[in-house]
Order: C-alpha cells, then structure tokens, then sequence
C-alpha cells in the first residue's frame, strides 16, 4: 500500500516537474525569432565562449562588472573604441580638444544605424550623455561623467563636449566607456534600471540580441547585417554557462576560454594536446599586501619597508602560483602598460636584516591580524610564514569577500591581503589601498590630482612615474603578483582573438572584444 | 492552538529574515562598487553612493524598513533585486522551477530507493543482500556528493561520452519543438539526478533499515509470527507502518530543505537552482532576495512540518490525541 502510494506520487512528480518548464519552452525568444536564413549556402558559423548570468544585456540592466559591460557592448558602440594597440575612431571618426584640454568636439559618422533601422545622430549622441548623466547606475560611468559640464551639438555632425576641469583620461574612460542610447527608444523611460522590454536592447552594435536566460545564463547574438563597420566574420556567437571549462573546452561545449593565474596547470595540460591555440595576455589585475596605515606598527614607512624585505614574493609566485603570476610592480601599475615605471626601488628579501630591525623595534609582541578570504588563504599562509620567521606574531583570519571588503573600509584590520584589477588605468592609484582607505600623504594626493588632469600624453605619464615612485618608497601596500592570462581557443573556427590595449572601457582585459568579429 | 503556534513562528522568521541579513557586515552596495577578487574597483563618491541608497530606500532608520518590508510581504510583494536589477519573485520563480525538478525527482527516487532496500536489507538481516547492500551504501555515503558528481562527469561525460557535462539544455537554447526539449532537459537532467540520488540514499536506506530492524524484534512481531500470520502479512501490516515513522519525519525535514537546492551538484553540473541564487544572492547581500527566499523556504518548511504530523496521525494513533487535545 505505502510503496504504491509512493510510486504514484513519485510518478505525479516527475511529470509535474517536467510539464513545469514546458511553458518556457513553448515561449519565443524576447526578441526578433526570426529562423535562420535558408539562403545561406555553408554552415553558419557560430563561436561559443562560457559565461555566466551577468544581467540583461541593456546598458542599464547589467551586473556591474566586467563580463556584464562586454555583454552590453556587443550590442552598442561608443564614441570612441580600443584595438591592441589603443584607442581608434568608432562612432566619432575624428575628434579634437582645446589647448586647456576642457573643450572636446567629435565627428559622428553620418553612415550609422540603430539595429531598429533608424539612423545614429549628433542627438542621440547628445541625449546619451545627458541620460546618463541624470540616472544613477551602478556602473563606473557615474564617475567618468562627474566631470562633464554640457553636451551639445555644433553642426550637423559634430558633437561638443565641455568639462568643469581638464580630465587626462576622458577619452579612455568617458568617451570610449558610454554607450550611445538610440534616443527615440528611452527618451520617455523613467526608471531605466527597470526597463527590460526587447527595445532596451537595440542599439548600433555589430550583433543583435536573440535570446537572453537568465537561469541558464544563455545569451545568443547573431550577426547585425547592416554594421557600419562590416558584417560580422561570425554568424552567431553564445555564452554559455559551464562549471569546468577546462571540460568544456576538452568535449567542444565551447570553442575558447580563458584561464589565469593558478590555471596554469590546466593550461599546460591542454597545451600539451596541441588541439588549441593559446594566447597570453595581462590580467591587469594584483594581489597585494594592505598595511594599515593609520594605526601602528604600519604607520612608519621603515616598518612598511621590513615587512617588504621580510616577504619573499618570488617564492609565491613559485610555490603558489607554479609560475602563473609575475611580481608585481611596487608601483601597482601593469608592465605591461605605458604607465609602468620599470626604474623603482626594490627591497632585496633578507630574513635576517628584517628579523633584527623588529626584534630592535620591540614589534615582536604584540599580535597582529591579517585578513584574507579564502582564495588566497595560501598566499595568507605564505605571507604568515615570513612574518613570523622575523618574529611578528600573525593571527590570519579568512571571512567572505564583503566581509573582509567592509573590514578594509572601517579600517579594522592591520594587514590584509586583497587584490583587485583595474591596474592598466592610472586612476586607480587615487586609493592606492582600496578599498580601504588609511593612507594619507598630501604629496601623492596633489600628484594624483595633477596627472588627472594632465591632458599631455608625456606629462601625465611623467607624473603617473612619480607616484610610482612614491609609492615604492612609501609601501602604503606591498604588491605580491600579477597573475598571467590566456585565451585557450580553436584557431580553426576563429583566429582573430587578441588582447585590447590598456583593457576594455575602463580596464576590462578578458579578450572579448567586439573588433575580434569584425572584418579589418 | 496549532494554528496560533505556527502564526508566532512565522512572525518570528519573518523578522529574523530581515534583521539577519542585515546584520551581516557590508551592505548591498558594498559588492555594486566592484569585486576585488575577479574585477576591477567602481569607486563610488559619497553623493553616488547617497543617491543609490536613497535609490533603494537603505537610507530610512532600521525600523521605517522594517514596515515597509512588513506591509509589502502582506501584499506579496517580495520586491526589487538589487543586484540581479528584476523583481525578486520572477528571479525565484526562475530558480525554483529548475530546483524544484531536480530535487523533486531525485528526492521522489531515494525515498522510494532507500526505503524499498533499507526493508530488503532489514528483513533479510544478515544475509548476503543485507552485507552486500550495507556495504555499497556505506561505500557510497562516505563521499561527498560534489566528488560523486565530478567523478560521474569524467566517467560518463568526458571518457564516455553519453551525456552533457552540465547546463539544462543545449548551449543555444533553440529546439525544433517542445518535445524535443523536454527530451533534451530530461537527458541533462540524468546525473545531476543520479549523483544526488547516490549522495541522499545512504541516509534514508539506513535509518529505514534499523527502525524495521527494531521493530521486528519487537514482541508484537513475535506474537503475530506465532499466531501463523504470513510473512508478508506481519511485514506490510504489523512491521513496516511502525517501522517507517522514523523515516517519515526524516523526509519531512529533506522536503522542506528541497527547495534550497543543493549548492555542490548544482556548481558542479552548472545547473540553476535556489543552492547558488542563495549564496551569490548572500555574497552581494542582497536583501530582498534573501528575505524572499528565506520566506519561501519557511513557508515550505512549515508546510512539510504539518503534513508530517498529519501522516504521523494516520500512521500512530497515539499521536492523534494531540490533535484532539488541540
């Protein structure tokens, strides 16, 4: 009697469960369903990369990262745009700035469509700006529009832009980051974050977007036709979600990954099949040492520079990364950018020199936390080592990403281990220990403020050189490593991939740029 | 009386639901600034950050969104995402459906699995099904079940290749009719299926195994082998509906937990469910998601809680004067 009612309920289940998800099946796509053109002689190509729900893909809807920003800027373009070796003409084909660096007019190429078939204008450029201007989103852009005092158009293609101070990297972070909003689609949203119908999604980019889900963290684009740029050189590209993509790549559930920094054991493995093309890249991205700067011991310069001495970062990379990462620059800044300083400083890695300035300094009683998460608990356990062997006493605590984040932000730490990207930009040496922020010095301050607004190439490049250097000297944080990257892919379906310059928009480094599509 | 005891505890977590999150260090905003360990850092000025508070109401004293957060959830409205930027019920709709089928048919499966060996095993003590299957499931429950599923992927997935290494469907989502999806989803749904069917087993085999154990040497059960009864008959009648009211509260306390998912086999097989909805939705400390899936989960928990001491009644009869008392 019990087996049977059990047997029938478990039957009722099962069919209820799958019945469950039909209704979605049966569903359209959000957008354009069309089928695929039957007049298309060969094979479409498509190109499948995993990924993850990074939020729908309008420029407002998605998840503030990088993944979500590639998403999104497959779908719309900016003014200007990056290729390996750096910033290109996009939408503006010509662009100029005023001697004070305050005054910038674009050329907008007059050949531009929206994906809805309505024409890309010096309006919709000058909407743009003032739309994103007035609605908060979550995204950097927030701050790169601070500095922008009006937008308006100048002639029947020519847009200006003026700013409330000379802004060194408005080109970069401004202009080539903010999507332009076909205006006769979001003139009357109100709440743009809440605003997912289909047309949040048309814009001028190289692909239209066919399928969005959520769950199964699925986005299919398929070549825009029309692309003032060119057709596309693939038909279709997908993102699709995968646990191990290492497996992924090995049963052809994708055609490209990327892997970094520790991945360099399956990296090796799959490179020695010979079956995929790698290619490497900066990560843009480091893992440092955060000292608490407002409290002692780490308040002194000559302690920051004991510990440096102390930690034998080459043996970290070594041991931890098995040669996945380099050491990093003490300046912060990539090498493998045009900021980078390579004349700084260096503290050699001397136990004993280290061991007698603490046990002088009478540092080697009290007991000090450091604060990790348990991504780096090895790095932690490293660092741990060579601290105590010049006798400091460690307490290493691992809590959650926010947690440790918000420990930074109270300054309830004396030192951390936090990494973060970004590096390829100098803007990011305004918080040197972010997100904590203990360190105060007035002469980095006012050299940060100078190179911002440096609109001369050599001249901030001098000044990002100096801070650098200050920073060296000063060790508000000790840089451990930049971990290396690198695209695994199948070079016969697609061998254009390359590695933006300096990152996408602000920094984004993975290889996913939109001009690997695209005719050149 | 029942009925105002299930009222407080409801009234109770629906408070904790909201306090808790909240008492966790960080605030939503803290992972909207950017992700140190996979991204770069958004800074944030002091007016942005006021604005987006104010944006999602953060800025009101602690109590003033207590009520707001009391009188939407008596409207049914759990609210906005702040990080997935989509009301928190379509978000939950959209992971439960996927938890929902996985769990339910595999837990369907290792209670009648586990209850159906754990009375071979228990009516055949000692014999070599009982030792053979003793032995397999303890084999079985000593790994952890992210281990059995990685090890199905390698031997099914990657050396054999007979089915997908995860996901729900194929990679572009597009089918030439329903049925063929319904296919497709059922073929990846197979070893998500079969390695939580493997990890739950032990559990319920064994607890079903010792309570009939106990219970056929019993008295009673002597009493009815003497009086000549058949075997069958003392097992179906007099043995099993004693023997399963263990298991019955076990699986009440497995079904209400049904719907949190189960983090490792879905990480593992990259499937949605509520397992990695609940800890993204706690690593960005999005509060109305947590308060709305924690309130599903309660609702759930008390719904089991109930049925359990109803099909305890049926099955006990000593139970049932609580019922009447109340």
């Amino acid at each position: 009697m019990t087996r049977r009612i059990l047997l029938i309920s478990l039957i009722l289940l099962a069919i209820f469960a799958i019945t469950a998800c039909r209704p979605e099946s049966v569903a359209p796509p959000t957008t354009q369903g069309a089928p695929a053109e039957p007049t298309q002689t060969s094979e479409p190509l498509t190109i499948k990369y995993p990924g993850d729900d990074w939020g729908y893909p309008s420029p407002f809807a998605f998840y503030p990262r990088g993944p979500g920003y590639t998403r999104m800027s497959f779908l719309f373009d900016t003014l200007v745009w990056k290729d390996e070796e750096g910033i290109i003409p996009w939408l503006a084909e010509d662009w100029q700035v005023s001697d004070d660096g305050t005054a910038w007019t674009f050329a907008i190429r007059s050949d531009v469509k929206f994906q809805d078939g309505e024409p890309l204008t010096v309006e919709d450029v000058v909407f743009s700006y003032a739309f994103f201007k007035e609605h908060m989103t979550a995204f950097k852009w927030n701050a790169s529009l601070e500095k922008v005092k009006g937008v308006e158009a100048v002639s029947e293609n020519g847009v200006a832009i003026t700013l409330k101070e000379p802004f060194a990297g408005f080109l970069n972070d401004t202009a080539g980051s903010i999507p332009i909003l076909p205006k006769h689609i979001w003139e009357d949203v109100e709440d743009p974050a809440k605003f997912a119908e289909p047309e949040a999604v048309i814009g001028s980019g190289p692909f239209t977007l066919t399928d969005y889900n959520r769950e199964e963290g699925r986005y299919v684009y398929e070549a825009n036709e029309d692309y003032f740029k060119g057709r596309p050189i693939i038909d279709r590209l997908v993102f699709v979600k995968v646990s191990d993509e290492a497996l992924a790549l090995e049963t052809g559930t994708v055609d490209a990954a990327s892997f970094w920094g520790k991945e360099i054991d399956v990296v090796k493995e799959l490179r020695s099949d010979g079956t995929f093309e790698v290619l490497e890249g900066p990560s843009f991205w480091v893992l440092q040492l955060v000292f608490n700067t407002a409290n002692p011991p780490f308040d002194k310069a000559n302690v920051r520079q004991a510990v440096a001495q102390a930690i034998d970062r080459q043996n970290i990379v070594e041991q931890v990364t098995h040669g996945g990462a380099i050491v990093a620059n003490l300046g912060i800044i990539s090498p493998h950018t045009d900021w980078y300083n390579p004349n700084l400083p260096t503290y050699k890695h001397d136990t004993a020199e280290a061991k007698t300035f603490f046990e002088e300094q009478g540092l080697t009683t009290k007991p000090l936390t450091l604060i990790t998460t348990a991504n780096f608990a090895r790095e932690a356990e490293m660092v741990k080592q060579d601290l105590e062997a010049v006798g400091l006493a460690i307490q290493l605590k691992t809590g959650d990403r926010t947690t440790v984040d918000t420990l930074l932000r109270e300054g309830n730490f004396d030192l951390a281990i936090n990494g973060h990207g970004g590096i390829a930009n100098p803007s990011i040496l305004d918080t040197p220990d972010w997100p904590a922020a203990t360190y105060k010095n007035e002469m980095y301050d006012t050299l940060f403020a100078q190179q911002a607004q440096a609109v001369d190439q050599e001249k901030r490049r001098e000044l990002v050189w100096q801070l650098q250097e200050l920073l060296a000297e000063e060790l508000p944080i000790l840089p451990l490593y930049h971990p290396r990257m690198w695209l695994l892919y199948d070079g016969s379906k697609l061998d254009t991939w390359f590695y933006t310059a300096g990152g996408m928009s602000v920094g984004i480094p993975i290889p996913l740029n939109k001009l690997a599509f695209l005719p050149r | 009386m029942q009925i105002v005891q299930y009222l407080i505890t409801m009234i109770i977590v629906l408070s904790l639901n909201f306090f808790l999150p909240r008492m966790i260090p960080g605030d939503p905003l803290t992972v909207l600034e950017g992700d140190p360990s996979t991204d770069m850092p958004m800074l944030l000025t002091e007016e942005a950050r006021a604005k987006l508070l104010t944006y999602y109401g953060l800025d009101k004293p602690l109590l003033a969104q207590y009520k707001d957060y009391l009188l939407k959830m008596a409207q049914g409205d759990l609210g906005w995402s702040i990080y997935y930027n989509v009301p928190v019920t379509s978000l939950l709709w959209g992971r439960l459906k996927w938890t929902l089928l996985l769990m339910g048919i595999a837990t369907a499966v290792y209670t009648a699995l586990g209850i159906l060996l754990g009375t071979v095993s228990a009516w055949y003590r000692g014999s070599k099904t009982d030792l053979g299957l003793l032995g397999g499931v303890f084999a079985l429950g000593s790994w952890p079940s992210f281990f059995l599923a990685m090890l199905l992927i390698i031997a099914f997935s990657v050396k054999l290749d007979l089915f997908p290494i995860g996901g729900v469907g194929n990679a572009t989502g597009e089918y030439s009719s329903a049925l063929g999806r319904t296919l497709d989803v059922t073929y990846h749904l197979f070893l998500p299926c079969v390695a939580l069917v493997l990890s739950h087993l032990p559990s319920v085999y064994l607890v079903m195994r010792n309570s009939l154990l106990s219970v056929l040497g019993q008295d009673y059960i002597r009493t009815a082998k003497a009086k000549g009864l058949r075997e069958r008959f003392i097992l179906w009648r007099h043995a099993l509906p004693n023997g399963l009211l263990p298991v019955i509260t076990m699986i009440a306390m497995h079904f209400g937990l049904l719907i949190t998912g189960t983090i490792s086999v879905e990480v593992v097989f990259s499937y949605p469910g509520m397992g990695t909805l609940l800890h993204e939705a706690f690593r960005a400390r999005d509060y109305p998601v947590l308060q709305g899936a924690f309130l599903l989960i309660m609702i759930t928990v008390l719904f089991f809680n109930l049925l359990a001491e109803f099909l305890y009644a049926r099955l006990d009869p000593r139970t049932r004067r609580r019922w009447t008392n109340a």
